[in-house]
């Protein structure tokens, strides 16, 4: 897809080499807070969000991931710390950033009695001259072209799904913010939403945002993200770092688990060691004694298939983390 | 500059193609000045017909004067009521209030750009309405006087303006509430309950040159046939018209500007 060679914000001033700074993280949020009343729904958020990225925000409904996405849109002011998009601090420069940024809050919204083409026409208007010849491409990279023509009343929401994401594609931005896009789609409306926002990072280099309290989506889709819960940002990192198994804990499949829980039963490298579904599960004191314990079974005539850290999933890290909270709370 | 003005005019015509394919919006405005017109005239040529030495024919000058007042003073403000609602709130309505916000373009370019698109709908409404009310009066004259070019172009700019400046308040006013319904429903029982009679409540003086209405009939060419006009001056006449075209669209600017996206 061709990227525009000039960009405008929408007051229709060039963005100056100092606005497109690539080295600036796509977001980034410090001490970024927001009351409605007595109540804190976002509590002192800092978070960077690196270029090139997919990055989830993951959390609980009502965790405060749209309060956040609000903020950083400028759709509401922050009670106290600051946020930048792109480089651009919001909401003072909110007109020169939002030009690069495409977004979507909650669920897209279109007007039912046109069709997704007069619709993209409508936002084409908005985003200014240059975007409107690129209706046609946007609605063939979501795979939409043939259904251009028809309402977008008789859509599903999947494909509302995609005509938003169409939309946000239509200023080229590098930046897309997306908030719940998986909400509400069947499992084949996930995968194509899936593939579109990794196509978004991996071949067009843009930087997606996503938010979602749909665990296994984020982990399949996402290189990055933060946990957020109540308010709190309680974790972030890559998707390896969050599930990375600090206890060091190891998964030993091998021909006779019960002859090796034996075998390793007095080893002082182990800490604990458990069989679970026919697989030793085991707690080393330090992860680089693996190597040892794998000879120590060999020697002992058990032959090992697979000796590997275990990996948990992203949901067992969030409920771990989350309930961890409520259990301090 | 010419930058704004390209993407103005890209603005004006994307609010233009979603109220121009609000096709039951469109039939239901053009419907409510057509049917009465129908049914006067029918009802005219009917009368006519039984006895043509008391009834005069439906059409000529008089008639003429009787049309544009359902035109420009009854039914005409309805369906620039009907437009003006949905240009200032269909898009709080269809949930797309929010991704125009999310672009960065200036709540008050949105608020603008759909002044000129309502107007243009109202007016292409009118017009049809008042090319058949032409044919009427000019069809169905028998020897009656027909209005000369000069009322006809007359009658033209002031059913435009009558129309359009209810049009206008409308979408402010939908604007300011956020609410199509709401906004129909005060307006029309404003526009055809309350304000012909306050025209009509002589006890209210010169304060009645304040309404709307009041200028519009004061303004009115062509022969005298519907509710009494009230004196006033031609400045008067245009200083309530602006007044009234600048408060509630400015309230509606005003809350579009602070109005939680």
């Amino acid at each position: 897809m061709c990227r525009a060679p000039t960009r405008l914000s929408l007051d229709g001033m060039p963005i100056t080499h100092a606005d497109q700074d690539h080295r600036a993280p796509a977001l980034e949020t410090r001490g970024l807070t927001k009351r409605f009343g007595e109540r804190t729904a976002v509590d002192a958020v800092s978070l960077v969000v690196p270029r090139g990225v997919a990055y989830g925000f993951l959390g609980h409904n009502g965790a405060g991931k749209t309060t956040l996405i609000r903020m950083l849109l400028g759709l509401t002011r922050a009670s106290a710390g600051s946020a930048s998009v792109l480089g651009l601090p919001v909401p003072e420069r909110r007109a020169q950033a939002l030009a690069r940024v495409g977004a979507i809050v909650e669920e897209p919204s279109f007007y039912p009695h046109l069709t997704g083409y007069d619709n993209l026409k409508i936002a084409a208007a908005v985003r200014g001259p240059q975007t409107r010849a690129r209706i046609d491409g946007v609605l063939e990279r979501v795979g939409l072209e043939k259904r251009a023509r028809d309402r977008v009343g008789t859509y599903s929401l999947g494909m509302r799904q995609r005509l938003g994401v169409a939309r946000c594609l239509l200023s080229d931005p590098e930046l897309l913010i997306l908030d719940e896009p998986m909400n509400g789609l069947d499992p084949g409306g996930m995968l194509d939403v899936r593939r579109m926002i990794r196509a978004l990072v991996e071949d067009e280099g843009r930087t997606v945002f996503v938010s979602s309290h749909l665990l296994d989506e984020v982990e399949k889709t996402c290189d990055v993200a933060a946990i957020i819960d109540g308010g709190r940002v309680i974790a972030q990192g890559s998707i390896d770092e969050l599930v990375a198994d600090e206890a060091g804990e190891f998964v030993i499949e091998c021909d006779d688990a019960e002859r090796a829980l034996a075998v390793l039963a007095d080893d002082p490298a182990v800490r604990a060691l458990r069989v679970e579904h026919g697989a030793l599960r085991m707690n080393l004191l330090a992860r680089e004694q693996a190597g040892e314990v794998n000879a120590r079974l060999v020697n002992a005539g058990v032959v090992v298939t697979r000796l590997e850290p275990a990996r948990r999933s992203l949901e067992d890290r969030f409920l771990e983390m989350t309930t961890r909270l409520e259990v301090a709370a | 500059m010419s930058l704004d003005l390209t993407v103005a005019r890209q603005m004006v015509g994307a609010d233009l193609l979603r109220l121009r394919k609000k096709r039951g919006m469109v039939a239901l405005a053009l419907a409510v000045m057509l049917v009465p017109l129908v049914i006067m005239t029918g009802y005219d040529v009917v009368k006519h017909a039984s006895d043509p030495a008391h009834w005069s024919p439906a059409g000529g000058l008089n008639n003429y004067g009787r049309l544009l007042d359902l035109l420009g003073v009854f039914m005409g403000p309805v369906a620039a009521i009907l437009i003006g609602a949905e240009a200032g709130a269909g898009d709080l309505a269809a949930g797309v209030f929010r991704d125009n916000v999310l672009t960065g373009r200036s709540r008050t370019a949105l608020f603008l750009s759909r002044i000129p698109a309502a107007v243009a709908v109202t007016l292409a409404v009118t017009g049809i309405a008042f090319v058949i009310s032409l044919a009427v009066t000019f069809g169905f004259a028998g020897g009656l006087a027909t209005p000369s070019l000069s009322v006809i172009l007359q009658s033209v700019a002031w059913l435009a303006l009558a129309n359009s400046v209810v049009c206008v308040i409308a979408l402010g006013l939908a604007s300011l509430t956020g609410s199509r319904t709401g906004t129909i429903t005060a307006l029309i029982g404003w526009e055809l309950v309350l304000s012909p009679l306050v025209v009509q409540a002589s006890s209210l003086g010169s304060l009645r040159r304040g309404l709307l209405d009041a200028v519009m009939l004061f303004l009115k060419p062509g022969p005298l046939t519907g509710p009494p006009v009230i004196p006033m001056s031609v400045a008067v006449a245009v200083l309530v018209t602006i007044a009234w075209l600048l408060v509630l669209p400015a309230l509606g600017a005003w809350r579009m500007r602070t109005r939680d996206a």
